[in-house]
């Protein structure tokens, strides 16, 4: 990203525009959930009204002001700069006038620069950018460049300087400040254009034979507006702060009582001295109310038309108090110490105005030493969330209800946050995630990202002893060590990932946690990958969790599997008996889906349907909808986990009973 | 791309800025309309040869470029002079001289007057800038950190608020009652006359920089805590920072070690930037307080109509812009090791 991207000019630019980078709208919001959205945003409303006032006292200027500004008056003295009273609300100027009046019909003259110099800067913005975004190439080219070199020239003192040589009358500020207001806005259309113009539905209108006119009228015109229009509201209040400053340097039409002129007459004329506080913050106070009523407007269209959910990994959820209930003994699969119990587990997702989304809940399982699980399920199962609920790392929504997670003779969802960052993580259970692109942080190398976690755990600081050690662990996983002071930009995907099991093996954990380790890459990298895991695993006698929705992994590496849907367990046995003699008919129709390499000419299975929503589940089994053996009870009471053959199989299925 | 071809790249392209913005600068002041022999001294009664000297004197006489004897209105000249004795080589020449004309105000030569208001200004805005960024940035981070509460919140409106304010008018503001309420100085850099000295002398000055530093901080500081914030809340939602979290790293090693960093690429960009702006930013602050710098200079320029002095300010700004832009590239090349290519 070049630093042109961030032209900041002191006048022209806003913080808002340029901290958010323009968003791909992937759809023109349809206008009803768009009014919606924004009757909730209340920064957005404030502005709004704000606005709406603003405007109402402009255009009602006569009725609502007590005086008429150009009416002659009668003045002594003691009426220069006199103190507000009932008869001038806010006192008067140094000219006798009543400063309420003034104010108020001052209003109109900055409000109409603002709009109209603003009009010309977006238009001639919107076209630049729409024609270098379009039609690229060279075009672009030159567009661009002339775009960067203005964005050099300073535009105060330009502006300055063209008005003072000119004639400061009202249309000649108005023109040469919207001349001189464009760039930011040619900028913006132009990357928003592009994005567009790649979209598919552009190349299909191509394909059938749409010209550029039309294109541009039906598809990237609709879509660039949102932005133009966000863009709108902060150049209006720019400009209306530039004619503000112009008038209050004496570069103002002399004619137009604009508020900046007021303040300038205040300011030359020896408000200051006789203490006339009122002539100097009237006026501007109203350049800083309409000024702040865009910039909240634009801030609430912006966070509309761009929604961001403004939480992140950092945000700490509150401890709930857990209900622990206990849901019966199970015997075990086969001997090994347990290091893992899970018991009825449940986690929440809360979103405010709605019922929670019930993501997981009462999962159980166990994980003994040296046993790989393999956790299998669709996208938007719980998966993830289990896994993440195990180590506490939810984000800011998500809650743990209930449930219990032994390890190492501790209740990991009940412990203080410093005894798990502590103790656990890492040390005891380490985590792989999924596509290593950007788990890796950018601007450190790789090695320095390792050696923090053995500093973080491992009483080692000696920066030889740990060079020694990250070393060890990169060969380990078969990256050469001298790529240790690489960045992570310079490692390809497979390298990545194998960065990211050295860097969970460094603390010497018991357990790791795999979530979805190969699904980002191609498949002779996956081999190679899950060799590694399985050669690991001997030879340090780890225990894995193994989160993937590829059965065939699961088949070839794992000891037992958990089959998950809809956020419940449906099945958990060892692999042999789920592939065997699977009891649930969510696991029945996977394994029917499982391609068959022995019969090339079979038609795909399918399982039909969509993923129950987790906030809006049906009463009675999670699964009932999609399932070819439901019956009428299924519908109504969900099954509870049934134990079979007293080795730890469990279904939860009416039809297991 | 390797790093140096980048840079090559980047400078070449500053350096065929630099060579516009002279071009532009010139064409600039021989455009507009007015005489600049005779806004250089506005009375009636001048007469002509007086009028011719000054021309002379000014080098005005001289056509513009070869083929035009000036651009204001359009007068055609003789296409066969030399061109090296043009306006526009002459100006070339003698800016490689680090000439910049002479005031016509002043009648001293535009460099002297220039230098001797910048350093004024570059105290002003060196002074506002480091607390800016300094109170902005933390402002930013405490924001982001706890997002979505009433710190947050608070933080959020009092920046737009700050950014809502007219520069000038929260130097008046600040000015009338900081002045009738703690006696602080009208304006100026130092009490005329006081013939204070060392340490006090130094002091001098600190309350007359007071006011207007206190100015720009509070409008940068607004602008600056935006872009942190908002950097960061980026940052703190990235894959790598749930890494670092399931490391067992504590939030406040997380944010220094981790998030900052990453932050900071679009803070650096922005902090270079402004600053070159800042100097035509400060105009504003320089005319409300009647500090002696280079946007007060530009500003008396400006009604002045001294041409040689609008012109050599003008350049000035507009080099300090490439060179800060420049900067904020270069260090941004070495802050993000992604940057290989443009």
């Amino acid at each position: 990203m070049s630093s042109l991207e961030f032209q900041a000019n002191e006048t022209l630019a806003h913080p808002i525009i340029l901290a958010h980078p323009p968003p791909l709208m992937t759809s023109s919001p349809p206008t009803r959930t768009f009014f919606q959205t924004f009757r909730r945003n209340r920064i957005g409303l404030v502005g709004l009204v704000m606005l709406i006032l603003s405007i109402i006292v402009a255009v009602f200027a006569p009725l609502v002001a007590p005086y008429d500004p150009k009416a002659s008056v009668e003045i002594t003295i003691d009426d220069l700069y006199a103190q507000p009273s009932a008869a001038h609300l806010l006192g008067t100027d140094d000219a006798g006038k009543d400063v309420l009046s003034n104010f108020i019909f001052g209003s109109r003259v900055s409000l109409i620069v603002g709009f109209f110099a603003s009009f010309i800067s977006i238009f001639i913005g919107g076209v630049t950018g729409i024609i270098a975004g379009f039609y690229g190439g060279r075009v672009e080219n030159v567009l661009m460049r002339i775009t960067d070199l203005m964005l050099v020239i300073p535009d105060l003192p330009l502006i300055i300087v063209f008005i003072a040589l000119t004639k400061p009358s009202l249309w000649n500020i108005i023109f040469v400040i919207g001349i001189f207001g464009w760039t930011t806005t040619a900028r913006l259309v132009r990357s928003q254009t592009l994005a567009v113009k790649s979209r598919k539905f552009v190349l299909r209108a191509r394909a059938l034979g749409a010209g550029n006119p039309h294109i541009i009228r039906h598809h990237i015109i609709p879509l660039v507006m949102p932005l133009i229009v966000v863009n709108t509201v902060l150049v209006i209040s720019l400009a209306i702060l530039n004619e503000s400053t112009l008038s209050f340097l004496g570069l103002g039409d002399p004619t137009a009582l604009s508020w900046g002129q007021m303040l300038n007459y205040a300011f030359s004329r020896g408000a200051m001295s006789a203490g006339a506080w009122w002539a100097l913050v009237a006026p501007g106070f109203g350049i800083v109310w309409v000024v702040l009523a865009l910039t909240l407007l634009g801030q609430g269209l912006e966070q509309v038309l761009n929604p961001r959910l403004e939480t992140h990994h950092l945000n700490h959820a509150p401890q709930g108090n857990l209900s622990t209930s206990h849901q019966g003994e199970w015997t075990e699969f086969t001997g090994g110490r347990v290091l893992l119990e899970v018991e009825n587990l449940s986690v929440n997702y809360l979103t405010p105005g709605q019922p929670p989304a019930r993501a997981v809940e009462n999962v159980s399982f166990r994980l003994r030493e040296g046993e790989m699980l393999g956790l299998v399920g669709e996208s938007g199962c719980g998966k993830s969330t289990l896994m993440l609920a195990l180590l506490r790392l939810l984000p800011a929504a998500g809650r743990i209800v209930s449930g219990q997670i032994l390890f190492d003779g501790r209740d990991l969802a009940t412990i203080s946050e410093d005894e798990l960052a502590r103790d656990i993580r890492w040390k005891g259970i380490a985590m792989i995630f999924q596509g290593a692109m950007n788990a890796l942080n950018p601007v450190r190398t790789v090695g320095d990202q390792i050696a923090e976690a053995i500093k973080q755990h491992l009483d080692i600081t000696d920066p030889a002893a740990l060079e020694a050690r990250v070393a060890e662990l990169l060969e380990l996983v078969g990256i050469s060590s001298f790529r240790a002071g690489h960045y992570p930009h310079q490692y390809s995907g497979g390298m990545r990932q194998r960065a990211m099991i050295a860097m969970a093996l460094a603390c010497n954990p018991q357990v790791i946690i795999a979530d979805e380790p190969t699904t980002a890459l191609d498949v002779m990298i996956q081999a190679q990958i899950l060799e590694l895991l399985a050669n690991l695993r001997q030879k340090l006698g780890l225990s894995i969790i193994f989160v993937t929705h590829d059965l065939g992994v699961v088949a070839e590496m794992c000891d037992t599997v958990l089959v998950m849907y809809g956020g419940v367990t449906a099945e958990y046995a060892t692999v042999d008996t789920i592939y065997n003699e699977p009891k649930h008919p969510y696991t029945q129709e996977l394994l029917k889906a499982f391609p068959d390499l022995t019969k090339p000419g079979a038609r795909l299975a399918a399982i039909p349907g969509y993923p129950p929503r987790l906030n809006d589940l049906p009463p009675g089994c999670r699964f009932a909808p999609r399932c070819p053996a439901a019956f009428d009870r299924c519908h109504v009471e969900a099954p509870a986990l049934h134990a079979l053959n007293g080795d730890g199989h469990i279904a939860s299925c009416h039809l297991v009973e | 791309m390797s790093r140096s071809r980048y840079l090559l790249r980047k400078i070449s392209w500053s350096l065929f800025t630099v060579l516009f913005v002279i071009v532009f600068n010139f064409f600039l002041f021989r455009v507009l309309p007015g005489d600049p022999a005779r806004a250089g001294v506005r009375d009636p009664r001048m007469s002509a040869e007086a009028v011719e000297a000054i021309r002379v004197k000014f080098g005005l006489d001289k056509p513009v470029i070869n083929c035009f004897q000036s651009l204001n209105p359009i007068k055609f000249g003789d296409c066969a002079v030399n061109p090296l004795e043009t306006q526009f080589f002459i100006y070339v020449g003698n800016l490689f001289k680090g000439e910049l004309g002479l005031s016509f105000h002043y009648n001293r030569p535009v460099t002297q007057v220039l230098v001797e208001r910048l350093w004024n200004t570059i105290l002003l805005i060196g002074l506002g800038q480091i607390l800016a960024i300094v109170i902005g940035m933390f402002l930013g981070i405490v924001a982001a950190w706890r997002a979505r509460t009433v710190i947050d919140y608070t933080a959020l409106l009092g920046s737009l608020l700050a950014w809502s304010l007219p520069t000038f008018w929260l130097g008046i503001i600040l000015l009338f009652f900081g002045s009738s309420n703690f006696g602080l100085p009208i304006g100026g850099k130092e009490t005329a006359g006081a013939g204070f000295t060392g340490w006090e002398h130094w002091q001098d000055i600190g309350r007359h920089l007071l006011l207007p530093t206190l100015t720009y901080t509070i409008v940068y500081m607004g602008e600056y805590m935006l872009i942190m914030r908002s950097a960061l809340l980026d940052v703190l939602s990235e894959d790598y920072i749930l890494t670092a979290k399931a490391k067992g790293l504590r939030t406040f090693q997380i944010i220094k070690d981790h998030a900052l960093k990453n932050a900071m690429l679009p803070m650096v960009t922005i902090i270079a930037i402004n600053l070159g702006f800042t100097v035509a930013g400060a105009i504003q602050i320089e005319s409300v307080f009647s500090w002696p710098g280079l946007g007060g200079a530009i500003y008396e320029a400006v009604v002045r109509r001294d041409f040689p002095v609008l012109q050599g300010a003008f350049l000035l700004i507009a080099f300090s812009v490439i060179l800060a832009n420049l900067l904020a590239d270069l260090t941004y090349s070495y802050l993000d090791p992604r940057v290989q290519d443009v």
